[in-house]
């Protein structure tokens, strides 16, 4: 249709862009680079990559503009894995980089082997599996190799010595698909850095480290004797619930001020937030020349760690200072269900399964256990055993 | 039913403010052993069974996932189905993982088979099937059970109905996807299905978004316009502007639908007026 309405785009024209320059807020990215500015970089162990101590989780974005406009931060390591958005996401990197240099960014990948609950390999977890994932990683990033391949979510130290699937990713390396090969964590991580640590195998470990995180006395101490072995260290989850203090997202989290503690841990050699807006580029941009915790920040952090939350994490050492015996991590869950996600026929599934009848505190005086998250055990505990005596028909 | 009614109260005052829980029973599978050794997974412990992919399932309303696995010998099917907000949720974490190059089947609102991966949605729920097996019969006994699980499962067999307004001329086909928040990375756009467009030798992005009432929309519509530093004393319904991030951006609204078009050069506004048309007419 050529004729254009009065009311079309035509008449409009760009008469507006004359405009849009007098106070260009979403022109921000193009005058306010970092690239130029001095940004704070650390070299990521023995593989000598030096990278900005931002890096850009891309899991979540689908928009390679955002991509486009981190690069022009100043940011040089992008993450992301075979399985992010069914491979969407590997696909959308590819087709931004291929018109890129190969050597002005660094590009991270994921493969999973198959593994069961209890992380050990399954019959699945074979070369060939892996081998063709990562083929096909390869072919939606338009590249003949990435800089780190990450073998995906590891929790159990025996998968580091697997050697199917070891020395499948060494002969990578031998090869030249890959230039460093690394693991990711998320359960066990101080079992599976310290682990890394003493093998010389690995380059880089990709862990969850955050200022909640659970077992920090042990997460340091293996991520410092894996950064001393020369094992670069890469931080992933470190917003510790995705930006938000509350399920509800009413209460945003001090992003930067998070990051900020992730980054003055010296052996933390770089960060993967994941961004989907230009607001929180630019957030986190400011953090690549300025990571000095303000007072306001560690308050802020201080305030929040304070709050408990609903989140057990997990960490089991409530376990043997209950003198019942109680599962008490999976009491905490159920009371997450029923007051954190309005499930109480999930809560009292859970009580069923772990056949709790009545009060199991019933009788036991004063609480011996000491909950790293300051949680109430026992008032807790009182609170939902009470479900298991609603009829079901009520909470269904 | 006194008591029943006593109950129910007694529940309301200690448990306000919760939801209808839903429990999914997994259909059985025959020649197959059911094991449904995992939990139900909720937003808080995603993490645990998808790591890192959790995310995007969270930014599109996850409300929680049941799990099951088929066995015979060593072969093994694992069932997943995930539970959304609503069906336009259901549809946006599908058509994240989809791609059009799969083999496209009729099943649910809409699935797919790719190398014995069988994923579909159908209302709030997205389903996936995934099996390492090459064998024939245990790759037919997948598609049987995603068949079962689509009966057993309540809820919309359409596209969600949005997507309709989207022209045919040039559209690159599976490849509309529904974006919950920061729709072209900005904060303030959000909840929009995008569809891609092919004219000639140029590739363009259209996005839809239905806020729910006019005043809304130029509420949503005005704030764009004023982060591009377009602030008019007469607001119009049609503007061309730069994007910093973005690049040319049309933008056009009526009622409570707005369309954003971006990819197209300031000097395509005919292209951009034919497809805004249609999808407002």
């Amino acid at each position: 249709m050529k004729e254009i309405s009065r009311r079309g785009f035509l008449k409009k024209g760009m008469a507006g862009a004359g405009i849009v320059a007098v106070s260009p807020s979403i022109l921000a990215s193009t005058v306010s680079s970092n690239a130029e500015t001095d940004i704070i970089c650390r070299t990521l162990g023995k593989t000598g990559i030096i990278v900005p101590v931002i890096s850009f989780g891309v899991m979540r974005s689908d928009n390679s503009s955002l991509c486009k406009a981190a690069y022009d931060k100043g940011i040089r390591l992008f993450d992301t894995a075979n399985v992010y958005q069914g491979g969407n996401n590997e696909t959308m990197l590819g087709n931004l980089f291929r018109d890129f240099k190969r050597n002005s960014f660094f590009l991270a990948t994921k493969v999973k082997p198959v593994t069961d609950r209890e992380g050990k390999p399954t019959d699945q977890a074979t070369p060939e599996k892996f081998l063709e994932m990562f083929n096909t990683s390869l072919t939606r990033l338009q590249m003949d190799y990435v800089d780190i391949l990450y073998v995906h979510d590891l929790s159990n130290p025996e998968m580091l010595e697997y050697k199917p699937i070891l020395n499948t990713v060494r002969k990578l390396k031998e090869d030249g698909k890959i230039k460093f090969m690394g693991f990711s964590t998320h359960r066990n991580e101080h079992l599976m850095i310290d682990a890394a640590a003493g093998l010389g195998s690995w380059d880089v470990i990709l862990t969850s480290y955050n200022y909640k995180h659970a077992n920090l006395t042990e997460l340091n101490a293996a991520i410092k004797k894996a950064a001393a072995a020369g094992i670069g260290i890469v931080a992933m989850k470190t917003l510790a619930g995705g930006g938000w203090l509350d399920r509800e997202r009413t209460k945003p989290m001090n992003t930067s001020a998070a990051l900020k503690w992730v980054l003055s841990n010296p052996d933390v050699h770089t960060t993967i937030p994941g961004m989907t807006s230009f607001d929180q580029l630019e957030l986190n941009a400011k953090l690549l020349a300025d990571i000095s915790l303000t007072d306001t920040e560690k308050n802020d952090l201080l305030a929040d760690m304070a709050d408990p939350g609903l989140f057990c994490s997990g960490c089991q050492e409530c376990i043997p200072q209950c003198p019942r015996n109680l599962p008490v991590p999976d009491l905490m869950r159920s009371f997450m269900y029923a007051y954190g996600y309005s499930s109480p026929s999930m809560a009292k599934n859970l009580l069923e399964e772990l056949e709790i009848s009545g009060n199991p505190c019933e009788g036991c005086n004063d609480c011996l256990v000491s909950c790293s998250r300051r949680f109430r055990i026992k008032e807790k505990i009182a609170d939902i055993s009470r479900l298991v005596n609603m009829p079901t028909e009520f909470l269904a | 039913m006194m008591k029943k009614s006593f109950i129910g109260s007694l529940l309301l005052i200690l448990f306000s403010g919760f939801l209808i829980a839903q429990d999914i029973n997994l259909p059985e599978l025959e020649g197959f052993k059911k094991i449904t050794k995992y939990p139900v997974f909720v937003p808080d412990n995603l993490w645990d069974f998808i790591d890192g992919a959790a995310d995007t399932y969270l930014a599109l309303g996850f409300a929680d996932l049941h799990v099951a696995e088929y066995k015979k010998g060593k072969e093994v099917i694992k069932a997943e189905i995930y539970r959304h907000r609503d069906h336009t949720m259901a549809f946006g974490i599908y058509a994240s993982e989809r791609s059009p190059s799969y083999r496209f089947i009729n099943l649910g609102s809409q699935g797919y088979i790719i190398d014995g991966v069988i994923n579909f949605f159908k209302g709030n729920y997205y389903i996936k099937l995934r099996t390492y097996s090459e064998k024939t019969k245990t790759l037919q006994a997948e598609e049987s059970l995603a068949r079962r699980i689509e009966g057993m499962l309540a809820g919309e067999k359409e596209l969600p109905a949005l997507l309709s307004r989207f022209p045919d001329d040039g559209r690159k086909m599976n490849e509309e996807t529904y974006i919950s928040e920061s729709v072209l990375g900005h904060q303030f756009l959000n909840k929009a299905f995008k569809a891609m467009y092919q004219s000639g030798n140029d590739s363009f992005s259209i996005y839809l978004m239905q806020s729910g009432s006019a005043d809304e929309t130029l509420k949503i519509a005005t704030e764009y316009l004023a982060a591009a530093g377009i602030e008019p004393d007469q607001l119009e319904n049609r503007y061309v502007f730069a994007d910093g991030y973005n690049g040319t951006i049309f933008l056009a609204w009526k009622d409570d639908l707005m369309v954003i078009i971006s990819g197209l050069a300031k000097d395509q506004a005919d292209i951009a007026e034919k497809y805004t048309s249609d999808i407002l007419k």
